[in-house]
């Protein structure tokens, strides 16, 4: 006992900046990779750190990325939604239908907001109310969605029409100048939403009741917040992020294809947000994080390119990051 | 000497539980140990069966020194352990949880005949009725017990460790257990028997020891001592306690709650008034229905009947949320799975409960918030570093004071304790209790709900006795003794004399 007081009362430099250092790994892991990655990049391609290099990979990381924000307070309540890649399919699909026949970007944008608000909340409803684990509700969702557009797609893509063309598709493509640079229009969105996100989570209730209700149900329970609420709500805001993203991945695209559309975007999503630091039990996360891990999910593809890896070993590579991430993760949380 | 424990020493984090213990026992032995709740007993007894590996100390078995290190290897010892909270498979059969881990095979496969035969047998020899194919879960809680101790029972051992093996049990059926132990122990069992009644410890037990705060006070001869002295042995007492118990009410009379004739499924027929600066504790064995009564006053469990809070009436379907805004707070029993938040930071912990309650702007002020936290560490002295620290480096003393601090700023002034001190160290405790008073004092009304008897006698204004989902008794702050208390809990007053005479 007398011994371990005067070890705490007096520690030695190398135990102080040892523990600087687990400090920064514990509490901001996501930066220590991302620096890494950001130096075998510019390892593998001296020109990574241009402009035009940078906004492109914010365009390529905007719709996947979106959606990790609301996957992101999903996991931190505890929970998971894999229906997210299918309701890109079936939001896009139907809103471009909504498109050709209003020819109005802005109510295609309201149509694709409020149909991931249904579906959100049929997926939080099945999960707070019919306590289905919410691995099998947005299981059974994604097969849902998925099944319809294929249904009414019949094989064909959903593809603008003539005339909304050129205007929709600057959604995507066009660019905000100032002076010299030209800014994508997602990347500012995807930063703005980032931005707004990362305030929900870590400024205001909703945020805390989050993390609370990820953290420990019955104590949050205890505590007086209406936890079927909160779970509803999660889902609700990644239904609607789901929407917007549909409106964005519609104008990249152009022509949705029902089978392919959106396919495999809950892994990119949760893998975003595991790579960013947030425990897949709940309770812990920030948005920045995901922020990060989105970018970093693409720089990594980016690296794999450059360094010649073939494309269909790239799948290997970004899965063996992920286990490796929370891997690291497991042995900090064992540590506390 | 079958068993010596020497010199066992037992830390949880920075709380010693067991502190330098020595110990023994004969062949054919029935011992007592002795403890207020916390004292350590269970530790000990946990140590001694290999489900905590001690910090220091050696254990003797026969003259040889073994290291004991899973509940299996105490088995193979002959040691086994019948603890207090029952630990039994609901969905399985109770011939399949008596042979849990130990299955009697035939050619690879489970022999069910052969272990439902045996287990008849033992039920027979306890004299009980329990179907050995029954499902665990359609059993009473006495039923329950009842397997647990037959379990034991069931395969040859040399040393039976009881953690409370009476709490749930009739008087008959605890006469039967005591005809069973002494006839095994005429075999050369020998049993170490935990409780708090003092009756059947003088009657079934040779020696005893005394445990208090984690260390062994004093052993000897049941025959030697009288139940007054025990007593003092176990309850001792530090500087903290002397003059402590608080004498006068600070009652007002105004009654802020009342509860008209609630049931739920564990407690019926309740009613009571809570009166502005008032303190009633509410107590009973496990299974009384205390729990589920604190639950339901707090609106966490369903209940028929309403309670009435400052002229507002609440059915059961009345929110915890709605309780809340009408200043009632609950500092919930079982803190690390039900009180704190395990992930989230000491001040978030605190300043959930004014969030749910008073926050009314867009964003939270992170300003606000650590004079929220410095306000209720320096009110409670809360010995924390960080506002961002995660709330469980605290000790467990200190994040029960975490959750006070959070309905203070919740601004509730009705307070439901449930089980305020369990797992707390006696310095924090008493700490605990003072604060408990002091918000009576300060004109906040509050139920304790606790089945540690000094804890009652210390703060309580009056005292409800719970037993088997009823109110058995209500005593007023004079009528308060430990002998009283136990005679209502164990429900002596309506099934037998025995306990009864001790009253």
């Amino acid at each position: 006992m007398v011994k371990q007081h005067s070890e705490v009362k007096a520690p030695s430099i190398h135990l102080r900046v040892k523990s600087a250092i687990g400090k920064v790994f514990n509490e901001h892991s996501y930066w220590v990779s991302f620096v890494i990655i950001l130096i075998i990049a510019f390892a593998v391609d001296r020109s990574f750190f241009s402009w035009g290099n940078i906004s492109t990979i914010f365009v390529q990381a905007s719709v996947t990325g979106i959606i990790a924000l609301g996957m992101s307070m999903v996991i931190s309540a505890g929970e998971i939604d894999i229906s997210v890649g299918a309701q890109v399919a079936i939001i896009s699909g139907l809103s471009i239908e909504v498109l050709n026949k209003t020819n109005n970007i802005f109510t295609m944008l309201l149509f694709a907001l409020a149909f991931g608000a249904i579906i959100g909340t049929i997926n939080g409803l099945l999960v707070a109310f019919g306590r289905l684990p919410a691995m099998i509700a947005t299981l059974a969702m994604q097969t849902i969605c998925r099944s319809i557009i294929n249904h009414l797609g019949q094989g064909g893509p959903f593809t603008v029409s003539k005339e909304n063309f050129d205007t929709f598709r600057m959604i995507a493509a066009g660019t905000l100048s100032l002076g010299s640079i030209r800014i994508p229009y997602p990347m500012i969105m995807f930063i703005v939403l980032s931005l707004l996100f990362g305030l929900i989570m870590s400024s205001t209730t909703l945020g805390k009741y989050i993390y609370a209700v990820g953290s420990n149900e019955t104590s949050a329970r205890l505590a007086g917040i209406n936890v079927k609420l909160i779970k509803i709500t999660v889902f609700l805001i990644t239904g609607v992020l789901c929407g917007f993203s549909s409106w964005l991945y519609s104008s990249r695209v152009m022509a949705v294809a029902a089978a392919s559309a959106g396919s495999a975007y809950e892994m990119d999503a949760i893998a975003a947000v595991a790579i960013g630091g947030t425990s897949m039990s709940g309770g812990r996360g920030k948005i920045i994080g995901t922020f990060l891990g989105a970018l970093m999910f693409k720089i990594i593809n980016v690296i794999l390119t450059m360094a010649d890896v073939p494309t269909f070993l790239n799948g290997a590579i970004s899965g063996s990051i992920i286990i490796v991430a929370v891997l690291l993760q497991n042995i900090r949380n064992q540590d506390r | 000497m079958l068993v010596e424990m020497k010199n066992i020493v037992m830390e949880f984090g920075p709380m010693r539980a067991v502190d330098h213990v020595d110990f023994a026992i004969n062949t054919g032995e029935i011992v007592g140990l002795l403890g207020e709740n916390g004292a350590g007993k269970s530790t000990l007894m946990n140590i001694l069966a290999g489900s905590f590996l001690p910090v220091r100390g050696e254990i003797f078995i026969n003259g040889e020194k073994v290291h004991i290190t899973n509940a299996k290897q105490a088995m193979r010892h002959g040691i086994r352990f019948i603890h207090q909270e029952l630990n039994l498979c609901k969905d399985l059969k109770v011939f399949e949880n008596m042979f849990l881990g130990e299955e009697s095979k035939k050619y690879g496969l489970l022999n069910k005949k052969t272990m439902r035969e045996k287990s008849q047998e033992v039920f027979l020899r306890m004299k009980v009725d329990i179907d050995p194919d029954a499902l665990v879960k359609d059993l009473q809680a006495s039923e329950k017990q009842l397997v647990e101790i037959a379990r034991a029972l069931l395969f040859k051992s040399d040393l039976i460790i009881m953690d409370e093996p009476s709490t749930a049990l009739s008087n008959k059926e605890i006469e039967n257990l005591f005809l069973i132990m002494r006839q095994l122990k005429q075999e050369g069992v020998s049993f170490i028997y935990i409780s708090h009644k003092m009756p059947e410890l003088f009657e079934i037990c040779d020696r005893y020891y005394v445990m208090r705060d984690g260390k062994m006070v004093a052993d000897g001869n049941f025959s030697e001592i009288d139940e007054q002295q025990i007593t003092k042995l176990m309850i001792g007492r530090h500087l903290e306690d002397q003059g402590f118990t608080h004498k006068e009410t600070y009652s007002t009379g105004e009654v802020v709650m009342s509860v008209h004739n609630i049931s739920g499924k564990t407690f019926r027929n309740i009613s009571f008034d809570l009166h502005q600066g008032e303190i009633i504790a509410v107590t009973g064995l496990q299974g009384s229905g205390r729990d589920g009564l604190a639950d339901a006053i707090f609106g966490a469990e369903g209940y028929t009947g309403v309670i009435i809070v400052k002229k507002e009436a609440f059915d059961q379907k009345a929110s915890i949320l709605k309780r809340m805004k009408k200043g009632v707070a609950m500092v919930p029993r079982s803190r690390k799975e039900r009180g704190i938040l395990n992930d989230l930071s000491i001040c978030d912990n605190i300043s959930i409960g004014y969030f749910n309650t008073q926050h009314k702007s867009m964003l939270i002020h992170h300003s606000r918030e650590k004079e929220r936290y410095l306000r209720q560490k320096q009110n409670l002295s809360i010995k924390s570093e960080s506002p961002k620290a995660p709330v469980t480096s605290l000790s467990g003393g200190n994040q029960q004071k975490v959750i006070l601090g959070r309905w203070l700023e919740s601004g509730a002034d009705i307070f439901v304790f449930d089980n305020p001190t369990q797992g707390i160290d006696v310095g924090t405790k008493f700490e605990i209790y003072h604060l408990i008073i002091d918000l009576a004092k300060a004109g906040k009304s509050i139920l304790v709900f606790s089945s540690e008897y000094p804890e009652i006698i210390k703060v309580a204004d009056s005292c409800m006795v719970m037993y088997k989902g009823e109110m058995a008794a209500r005593l007023d702050r004079k009528e308060i003794t430990e002998e009283k208390i136990m005679y209502y809990s164990t429900g002596a007053n309506r099934e037998g004399k025995k306990n009864g005479e001790t009253a």
